[in-house]
């Protein structure tokens, strides 16, 4: 009799470890909109990239997984007499692809402390926008570096005017390219930034403006019927993917002429909220040799700049010979702000041993790209802040950042997808943890009662 | 010889046996005692001694708070794994075999279990002073080698109270299957244990990639959905009722 007890209780404690196994990890991780959270489907992808120079010019070639462009960003609407925008910045995915896909590139000189061991993680300071319990405000706050802050974790306390300067002549700033599909890439542009005590454009014109009257509360420009065959898109195909590479889809010098209040306007008519137009200054110095286009389930970009912009203040300079680190992010499936998938740091090498080798090329000659890829794991960060992981209290490898060891000796970008996941959930998934060891060490504690209740020693037996 | 004195000297020997079987368990326990001592002393010795300097420093806001190498956790923790593995191997022999070499490695089992607990304790011990609690509490791999860890020692903690109290009863008629099923569940918790403290300091092993096949990124915190949290309380009551149920019943272990 006892051993159908024992035999019985082994099962059922053997079986409810099965059970534990097959259901752990469910009942937290899910999407909460109203604190900003949204998981994406898959937590990390891959990214392609070579480089080239030739002495004068510098160009890098990216190439990475979408399963359906995103050839738009926000749109104007037209509804029973009022114009609604729509699409642009969303929270995770948008559902009507109307958020444009995106690569943009970090580079620095090794003038950025820490900045080749940790990537953009050094970036992200606390309440940064579309973070949870962030308030939303009408003015963005932007990734920055630590070093422009007198509080490195404090968003509100930048350093004054004259520090920035001193900052920024001692090279303390980030060179940020960008490429955007509905942004800049229809004109063959690309966008110059930085990041510094803001993530900001670089001096001059950008490729893009706003077209919107906010006196009239229309749009400033409609579609060259002449040119686009008629004035206007229809937000149903915009949404269903049938308007193309081969379809005018932009408003531009080419492409657009004034708004026409007076036209005959019909619900569901669609005009892009922006106006794209030729870049000046420092911050077009970034641009397109031709057109990206979209194929085979891949975007396939090249963008192009002078290796010596003469921009020191906002451009670092690229020499023959010389080491750089760079870091992504690519914005894939309708998705903006920090939905992204990014990069640990990655050093490139014109020439020069490194994880990705420019090669030099004959001056005048165009890239052959007969090189390899580089394939970098790209992984979606969640909300894992600068502050956090240098915060002994917070971040088991405080130390570790201390003592200055690359985060790619510790963490794969699996791991820290993963982490960041887990940290958006935080306390909800460390209280479950400790109800887990007690609910699970008592469960132990019973099987033990339960065992030594039930075994026999043979002279027991009668 | 008459039959009185038969039955005397019988007792008398019976009597000598019960001594000699006490004399030999007292001096067991006093060398499990000095060798555990001697274990807790080398570890508090070498964690005392390298406490300043030998450790990482860190500024927590309120209040001074030190930590220790994880040398020390390392390097304490080969003695519970070595000793409880040695222990499942005992216990593996003697479930396949009543041989003689296997009936004395028997007798070794719950000395070997219940030394590698002790060890155990020290090893948990060292391996909560390296990291503030509320720092490791945040990673979930930390988590999760914290809750691998309390398993193992409370589990074999279990194994070492069974071994001291039933002894070779453990391998009586179909008991010994029991003891073999949960010294194995006992030897999967410690590898797994193991695993996560390798991943921890950064050397993943292929248990850890395993795990994930079968169900459990180990970068995921392992924890359970409320719901099962109540069929686990309700599962440690319901072993504890049939274990008093099953003590209050006829036994037999036919």
């Amino acid at each position: 009799m006892q051993m159908k007890y024992l035999a019985g209780s082994v099962a059922i404690f053997v079986g409810l470890l099965v059970l534990g196994w097959t259901t752990q990890g469910t009942g937290i991780v899910k999407d909460d909109p109203e604190r900003n959270i949204v998981i994406p489907d898959e937590l990390t992808s891959e990214l392609q990239v070579k480089a080239t120079y030739d002495g004068e010019k510098i160009w890098f070639r990216y190439r990475w997984p979408v399963d359906r462009p995103s050839l738009f960003n926000d749109v104007l609407v037209y509804r029973d007499g009022e114009w609604e925008k729509r699409g642009g910045e969303a929270l995770g995915p948008n559902p009507d692809f109307l958020t444009e896909d995106r690569v943009a590139m970090m580079i620095d000189d090794g003038s950025v402390p820490l900045f080749g061991r940790y990537g953009g993680y050094i970036t992200i300071g606390d309440g940064l926008t579309t973070f949870t319990g962030t308030p939303e405000t009408d003015e963005e706050r932007t990734k920055y570096l630590p070093s422009t802050r007198e509080n490195p974790n404090d968003f509100d306390t930048v350093k004054p005017e004259s520090d920035l300067e001193t900052l920024r002549a001692a090279g303390q700033f980030i060179d940020l390219w960008q490429w955007r599909s509905s942004r800049s890439n229809p004109i063959g542009l690309g966008d110059d930034g930085f990041v510094a005590e803001e993530r900001g454009g670089d001096a001059g014109t950008g490729p893009y403006t706003t077209n919107w009257d906010k006196a009239t509360s229309q749009p400033k420009y409609m579609f060259n019927p002449d040119v686009a065959g008629s004035t206007a898109l229809q937000i149903d195909a915009v949404i269903a993917g049938d308007v193309g590479f081969n379809d005018t889809y932009y408003l531009s010098a080419e492409t657009a002429v004034p708004f026409d209040p007076n036209y005959a306007w019909k619900n569901g008519d669609t005009i892009p909220r922006r106006y794209l137009r030729q870049t000046d200054g420092s911050r077009g110095d970034v641009v397109q040799p031709k057109k990206a286009r979209w194929r085979n389930g891949f975007w396939d970009v090249t963008l192009v700049r002078d290796m010596d912009t003469g921009n020191t203040l906002d451009d670092k300079i690229f020499k023959d010979g010389g080491n750089y680190d760079l870091a992504f992010a690519v914005f894939r499936n309708a998705s903006t702000m920090r939905w992204h998938y990014v990069t640990l740091p990655v050093s490139l090498g014109l020439e020069q041993p490194a994880q990705m080798v420019a090669e030099r090329i004959e001056p005048g000659t165009e890239p052959g790209w007969t090189q390899p890829w580089t394939e970098i794991k790209t992984f979606y960060p969640g909300q894992v802040t600068w502050g956090r992981l240098t915060d002994a209290r917070q971040h088991p490898g405080a130390d570790r950042i201390a003592a200055r060891v690359p985060v790619a000796v510790r963490h794969s970008e699996e791991q820290l997808a993963l982490y960041g996941v887990q940290m958006e959930f935080a306390d909800e998934i460390r209280r479950q943890w400790i109800w887990t060891l007690i609910a699970s060490l008592g469960l132990i504690v019973g099987l033990g009662i339960n065992i030594n209740l039930l075994m026999r020693r043979r002279e027991e037996v009668k | 010889m008459s039959a009185r004195i038969k039955t005397q000297n019988l007792q008398m020997n019976a009597d000598e046996d019960d001594q000699m079987k006490h004399s030999r368990f007292i001096q067991q326990g006093r060398r499990i005692g000095l060798a555990a001592a001697a274990l807790t002393l080398v570890a508090t010795g070498a964690a005392l001694a390298h406490s300043e300097g030998g450790g990482v420093a860190l500024a927590v806001e309120g209040e001074p708070a030190w930590s220790l190498s994880p040398v020390y956790h390392i390097l304490v923790a080969h003695f519970p794994v070595g000793l409880w593995v040695t222990a499942y191997l005992f216990i593996l022999i003697r479930t396949f075999s009543d041989s003689t070499i296997a009936v004395q490695l028997q007798k070794a089992i719950w000395p070997v279990a219940a030394l590698g607990t002790l060890a155990g304790f020290v090893t948990y011990g060292l391996g909560l002073t390296i990291y503030p609690w509320s720092a490791i509490t945040e990673s979930p791999l930390g988590r999760n080698h914290i809750l691998l860890a309390t398993w193992t020692l409370s589990y074999w903690t279990v194994m070492s109270v069974l071994g001291y109290r039933f002894r070779r009863h453990l391998f009586d008629g179909a008991q010994r299957w029991i003891t073999f099923t949960l010294a194995t569940v006992g030897a999967l918790v410690i590898t797994i244990t193991g695993t996560l403290g390798g991943s921890l300091t950064g050397t993943p092993s292929l248990v850890t990639k395993s795990l994930s096949w079968i169900g459990w990124n180990v970068y995921n915190t392992f924890y359970l959905p409320t719901w099962m949290l109540v069929v686990y309380f309700a599962g440690a009551v319901l072993l504890v009722a049939i274990g008093i149920k099953g003590y209050r019943a006829k036994p037999s272990l036919k």
